[in-house]
């Protein structure tokens, strides 16, 4: 727990020394109706970073900005002090991994081709395994715990357990950087702890960058190194949890009264809503 | 089923089976038929008969291989699992295409104007059913029906306007049927080789399938160039799809059936999928041919090979439709 309590010191406002920074992102599905106007954020390496904010707020589209799904049309990213926009698809695949929140469709791949999957960034054009690439995908699965899925189609799993899959395949290429998209919505209280305890785990044991949308206030406190309060398409808010989860700062951006506790045990904030 | 590591090995050697599967249904069908060649005593005719059943055999199977290749391509890129040229209308742009050429231009235009008549319907019926990059299942399949209906309409169009004889011609080609009244090799030879280019490209392609199949923000995430890949496949499975209408009319279902039996063989891995609906698409194509042409020695009249498809298929869309579809949506 020594490594999570560490105040963030080299966290600032500014995009210096960040491993993938986001600077002024604008963007717009229809124009006249921006989603992100001037968006500012950054991941320091090695640090797990909860993105929140109300529903529509750009932060699935800024996820697809940061993974190289969308242009922003204003703006920049940049990964590990290069334009996000130079590297080629491959080589960008082999940083940077994503999980995003719809990953299901019922195809009837086993979760252990889907964790190969992930490999697809390594091999070549007829896209042939190697024994390196099995080797990846097994160890990926060990460490999400779902080695006994292995052979299970992936649409007969629950959500839970094909949660952990989708996160060993985004571990199978090997990534920098993992980027999830709600990767709690719709699981029970159990898995919710399970997934985040595992991508902690990530953080500070492997030393992998990982950002995190999420819905949930009091679990992205719990468990994040940096909250990012996303509003309109502009950062609200940035810091630690105890800077971010305050009733001040969150009740204008969600229109709704709460309170914020401490939990004894571990120190961090918690949110209880309260009826306006 | 164990997952297996698909290496170089099994690769080949798994093509190699199909292709002999391919090759032992061909001599089969042209050793069989509705004349008992090995009675006769002139060689002459047996030449000739083994010429046209050779003719209708490789017929077949590059009509096959490509109509299977345009299923799975489809399939793949749609993410819909009862998507085929038949269904979407592609076929039937591509018979418009070719019957429009007929009317007045030389045949080496056909696959040409099926070409285009293809690809049109694949441009027009994405363009409806997509909202926002996303495909509605169901709203795809309806917008096939609808331009299946107006192609329907525009031939009907078209043969009122004509000679009897025209009409009759025209009648019986959308029917779809390997024909030997007019041997066009060439063209024979021009579909086989686009099959065969589009199942080598495939082959490469099969890899972004996958990823596709599972999701486009996953395929695109993961290094694959998704506008890219789907412009690609559009254009060769309406560039085969043309040039089997234009040699064979508009058969159906083969692009359903045929993906659909590998899966159940072969799981959902399209890196497998593709050798395997080149040479089982023609396989299967052969042989409903040479049932057609045995039905024939039964009861003298041969029905089009694409009555038959039609009649296997549309069973067989409905068993998919009541089963696999439906667990699918159910999931989502």
């Amino acid at each position: 727990m020594a490594a999570e309590e560490r105040n963030p010191v080299a966290e600032s406002a500014t995009t210096d020394g960040a491993y993938l920074a986001a600077e002024d992102l604008v963007f717009a599905y229809t124009p006249g109706a921006p989603v992100l106007q001037g968006l500012t954020l950054s991941f320091a390496r090695g640090r797990l970073v909860c993105v929140l904010g109300p529903n529509g707020s750009g932060k699935t589209t800024l996820l697809r900005i940061l993974v190289g799904l969308l242009a922003p049309s204003a703006g920049r990213v940049r990964l590990a002090g290069m334009p996000l926009d130079a590297y080629p698809r491959g080589a960008l695949a082999r940083r940077v991994a994503y999980v995003p929140q719809e990953t299901l469709a019922a195809v009837g791949f086993t979760a252990l081709e889907t964790v190969l999957m992930g490999r697809s960034p390594h091999t070549g054009a007829l896209g042939f395994e190697s024994s390196g690439d099995w080797h990846a995908a097994r160890e990926a699965l060990r460490r999400t715990d779902t080695e006994r899925f292995a052979e299970r189609n992936l649409e007969d799993l629950s959500g839970g357990e094909r949660q952990r899959v989708i996160i060993a395949r985004a571990l199978a290429q090997e990534p920098d950087v993992i980027l999830l998209d709600e990767p709690t919505s719709f699981l029970d209280i159990r898995h919710q702890h399970g997934i985040y305890g595992l991508l902690r785990r990530l953080v500070t044991e492997e030393g992998k960058t990982v950002g995190a949308v999420s819905h949930d206030l009091s679990l992205a406190a719990a468990y994040a190194d940096r909250l990012v309060l996303v509003h309109e398409g502009r950062v609200a808010a940035a810091g630690t949890p105890q800077e971010v989860i305050r009733p001040e700062v969150l009740s204008p951006v969600y229109g709704t009264p709460v309170e914020v506790r401490t939990d004894e045990v571990t120190g961090r904030p918690y949110v209880l809503p309260r009826p306006p | 089923m164990k997952t297996r590591p698909l290496t170089p090995r099994r690769y080949v050697l798994a093509l190699a089976g199909w292709v002999v599967l391919w090759l032992a249904v061909s001599a089969t069908a042209v050793a069989l038929g509705a004349e008992n060649i090995w009675a006769w005593d002139s060689w002459e005719k047996t030449r000739d008969v083994l010429n046209l059943r050779l003719y209708t055999v490789l017929t077949a199977g590059v009509v096959g291989a490509a109509l299977a290749l345009a299923g799975l391509a489809f399939q793949a890129l749609l993410r819909n699992p009862l998507a085929e040229p038949y269904i979407l209308g592609v076929s039937g742009g591509a018979g418009l295409g070719v019957i429009l050429s007929s009317l007045y231009l030389t045949a080496i235009a056909a696959p040409v104007f099926g070409f285009l008549g293809a690809l049109v319907t694949v441009a027009v019926v994405y363009a409806v059913a997509q909202r926002r990059g996303r495909l509605e299942p169901y709203t795809l399949l309806l917008t096939g029906v609808i331009i299946n209906a107006f192609y329907g309409a525009a031939i009907m169009l078209i043969t009122a306007l004509v000679s009897p004889e025209r009409r009759g011609e025209i009648a019986y080609w959308m029917m779809g049927t390997i024909s030997t009244f007019d041997p066009r090799w060439s063209l024979v030879a021009v579909v086989g080789g686009l099959a065969l280019a589009a199942a080598v490209l495939f082959a490469f392609l099969a890899k972004g399938f996958n990823l596709v199949a599972v999701g486009e923000d996953t395929a695109g995430a993961l290094g694959v160039p998704v506008d890219r890949l789907r412009l690609v496949t559009f254009v060769t499975a309406s560039l085969v799809t043309g040039a089997s209408v234009a040699l064979a009319g508009p058969i159906g279902f083969v692009g359903l059936i045929c993906p659909h039996l590998l899966r159940m063989v072969l799981g959902p891995d399209h890196r497998r999928l593709v050798p395997a609906a080149a040479c089982f698409g023609a396989s299967l194509l052969v042989a409903a041919d040479l049932v057609t042409r045995l039905l024939e020695g039964i009861s003298g009249v041969a029905p089009p090979v694409g009555v038959l498809t039609a009649m296997t298929g549309g069973p067989f869309f409905i068993y998919l439709l009541r089963t696999r579809w439906r667990r699918k949506s159910e999931i989502r």
